[in-house]
């Protein structure tokens, strides 16, 4: 993989946790680079390293060793506030469980991260107005997370993580809490995400149904790349990254 | 920032119940501080103001060597020109009234039976003026001029002790102020009752020209001045000052808070008992608020990783957590002060009273009065408690490890 047009760059990342007396090899000497307008699988089973991947990738955790680049910037070489900015200008995260405020609406909650970057409320306005349309819940905006369908409520946390129009959007096992319908329309929705606003996409899953709209899919195994594999439809997303960077 | 203020509003009622709980709690709180406190202050005002209409005065005047040596007879140190003075005060703003006393001491009897008294002799007309006429158990108060023998108000306990009623004559005994025993006979026309036990087993009041008979003088001991409210005392003293200036004695004056000792002792107590009420409530409240609070923080971890993860900083989760306290501790304050003065409302129309307190011989009432500093006061250190309370959680709140927090259940 050509790393010159690289979004996230993984380079010889190991990190151990902690267990008594030893330690617990999560990851183990990673190296991949994402390019701009990917759509990217993390997959593999349970405990092979998927989430603590992600969450290195989202400057939530740090590695043992090793670094990660985003857009150029290595983070591990910040300063927490830093990273904390840096999540909050380049980073959309999607949770497995949505992980909406509850007291907030759909709206509201899609408002938030343009609320902690400062930007004016008419800005704000347009922005949610926007996002909300772009996964199709703008008849939904002033309902509280209680009063959404599950999909509903995957939907709002991706409107929330495109409002800021990051450079990168997480998605730890996005589907995992859906039932099948729900699981493809949300496919649908950041596959269209990503072709028509070109961001970038990288989410952990096991899910086959997710995995066979996926161009590229990195297989972990115990914390180690076992695959990482493009599949015919990556060609497309290639011909848009291309067209985007 | 609105919607900052918003969140941390509706945060405030995610879990109505505990909520409730915690808003009655420190509503609790308040409402007892001021149901205590409002007590007693009624408590301070009455005993102040019956203190003073007991015949204390606002202010006293007296010859200022009164303060320096030791009299060697009665009315030695007392007031001369004591008409002159009183008419130079009278003119002044606020005084209601001046009056002219002489306070003695000797022996009573009733030709069976003699104690020890401590006298007080007054101008009735002067000391009703001022509202400062004695409360009778029995019979009537002095009159100003009898033609015929000469008038008396006993105390309660003189009257059980010497065994004497309303129409009965007693002789007073006392030095004059030349050194020499003198006599005179008088009749009970009244039973005082002072609401002090102790005063009223020695206390007899007669008028002033019976006084100057028996002390063969026509001095006073001071002048005692009334004024239409306490909260002028101040101001009136400082009036006060050039018109007792150049007089043939140097005078010297004394407010009542000066003079009233008793006062002061019972103040301090109770503002002492209050003061420890009001550490025992600030404490009950920061500690069942920070279990409250640590509550919602274990309650929320996830969502607060969530707020972290998405780049909230840190100073902001703290904020947040500090104003849904402080916003609690608002409601609460608010609840508190509606509750306990409704309450406050319904004791004082209920008329109850509470048994004579040690040293007093009266029933009670009791009263809750209004006071606005109290309310403001408890406000605040409810406010100020949940404040102080929520820094522990909110500063473990945005020191959360976010992956930690994003893995909670």
């Amino acid at each position: 993989m050509n790393t010159t047009d690289a979004i996230v760059s993984v380079e010889q990342v190991t990190r151990r946790f902690p267990l008594d007396h030893s330690a617990v090899t999560a990851l183990d000497g990673l190296s991949f680079a994402i390019d701009r307008g990917e759509f990217l699988a993390i997959s593999g089973p349970s405990g092979s390293g998927k989430s603590t991947l992600l969450n290195l990738i989202g400057c939530i955790d740090k590695p043992t060793s090793g670094r990660i680049l985003i857009e150029g910037t290595d983070t591990s070489r910040i300063t927490p506030s830093q990273t904390s900015v840096l999540r909050r200008e380049k980073i959309g995260f999607v949770f497995q469980t949505f992980n909406l405020i509850p007291v907030f609406t759909a709206a509201e909650n899609v408002e938030y991260p343009l609320l902690i970057q400062g930007l004016s409320n008419s800005e704000r306005r347009r922005r949610v107005s926007d996002a909300l349309a772009n996964v199709g819940l703008s008849p939904r905006a002033n309902h509280r997370p209680d009063l959404l369908s599950g999909g509903e409520r995957q939907r709002v946390a991706i409107a929330r993580a495109i409002v800021h129009r990051p450079a990168l959007v997480l998605a730890d096992e996005p589907t995992a809490n859906l039932d099948t319908r729900n699981a493809t329309q949300l496919i649908d929705l950041m596959r269209d995400l990503n072709r028509s606003l070109g961001l970038t996409f990288i989410f952990s899953t096991h899910d086959q149904r997710l995995l066979e709209h996926t161009p590229r899919i990195v297989r972990l195994t115990d914390g180690r790349i076992e695959s990482d594999t493009l599949s015919e439809i990556s060609s497309h997303a290639q011909v848009f990254a291309a067209s985007v960077s | 920032m609105l919607k900052f203020l918003q969140l941390a509003f509706r945060n405030v009622f995610r879990n109505r119940r505990r909520t409730i709980m915690t808003l009655l709690m420190v509503g609790g709180g308040v409402a007892g501080l001021l149901l205590v406190g409002g007590f007693f202050a009624f408590m301070f005002r009455g005993l102040r103001e019956s203190t003073i209409r007991n015949g204390l005065g606002h202010i006293q005047i007296f010859n200022a060597e009164h303060f320096r040596r030791d009299e060697v007879h009665v009315l030695d140190t007392g007031i001369s020109d004591w008409q002159h003075v009183a008419s130079n005060v009278r003119s002044a703003d606020h005084v209601r009234g001046v009056a002219p006393r002489i306070e003695f001491y000797g022996m009573l009897s009733n030709g069976v039976k003699s104690s020890v008294f401590m006298g007080s002799a007054v101008d009735p007309d002067a000391e009703r003026a001022m509202s400062f006429s004695p409360r009778l158990a029995s019979g009537r108060d002095l009159a100003q001029s009898s033609s015929g023998e000469a008038e008396a108000l006993v105390g309660t306990g003189v009257a059980r002790s010497m065994s004497v009623k309303v129409g009965d004559g007693l002789t007073i005994l006392a030095v004059t102020a030349d050194g020499a025993l003198n006599g005179i006979d008088v009749q009970i026309v009244g039973i005082a009752n002072t609401g002090f036990k102790d005063l009223d087993d020695r206390y007899l009041r007669i008028t002033l020209p019976s006084a100057q008979r028996l002390l063969q003088s026509d001095r006073v001991t001071n002048l005692v001045v009334g004024l239409d409210k306490t909260e002028n005392t101040d101001a009136v003293t400082a009036a006060l000052i050039p018109r007792l200036r150049g007089l043939s004695q140097e005078m010297t004056m004394k407010k009542w808070i000066d003079l009233a000792a008793y006062y002061k002792q019972v103040r301090t107590l109770f503002s002492g008992i209050f003061l420890f009420l009001g550490i025992i409530v600030f404490f009950m409240v920061l500690m069942a608020s920070v279990n409250t609070l640590l509550m919602a923080m274990m309650e929320r971890t996830r969502e607060i990783g969530t707020m972290l993860a998405m780049g909230t900083p840190r100073p902001w989760i703290v904020t947040l957590f500090m104003l849904e306290a402080t916003i609690t501790g608002i409601l609460g304050a608010a609840v508190g002060l509606i509750g306990g003065n409704l309450i406050g409302i319904a004791l004082n129309a209920s008329g109850l009273h509470l048994p004579p307190p040690p040293g007093l011989s009266t029933e009670m009432a009791f009263r809750v009065l209004h006071v606005p500093a109290l309310m403001i006061g408890s406000s605040v250190m409810v406010v100020v408690s949940l404040a102080l309370a929520s820094i522990l959680p909110a500063v473990r709140a945005s020191r959360l490890q976010i992956a930690e927090a994003l893995a909670h259940v």
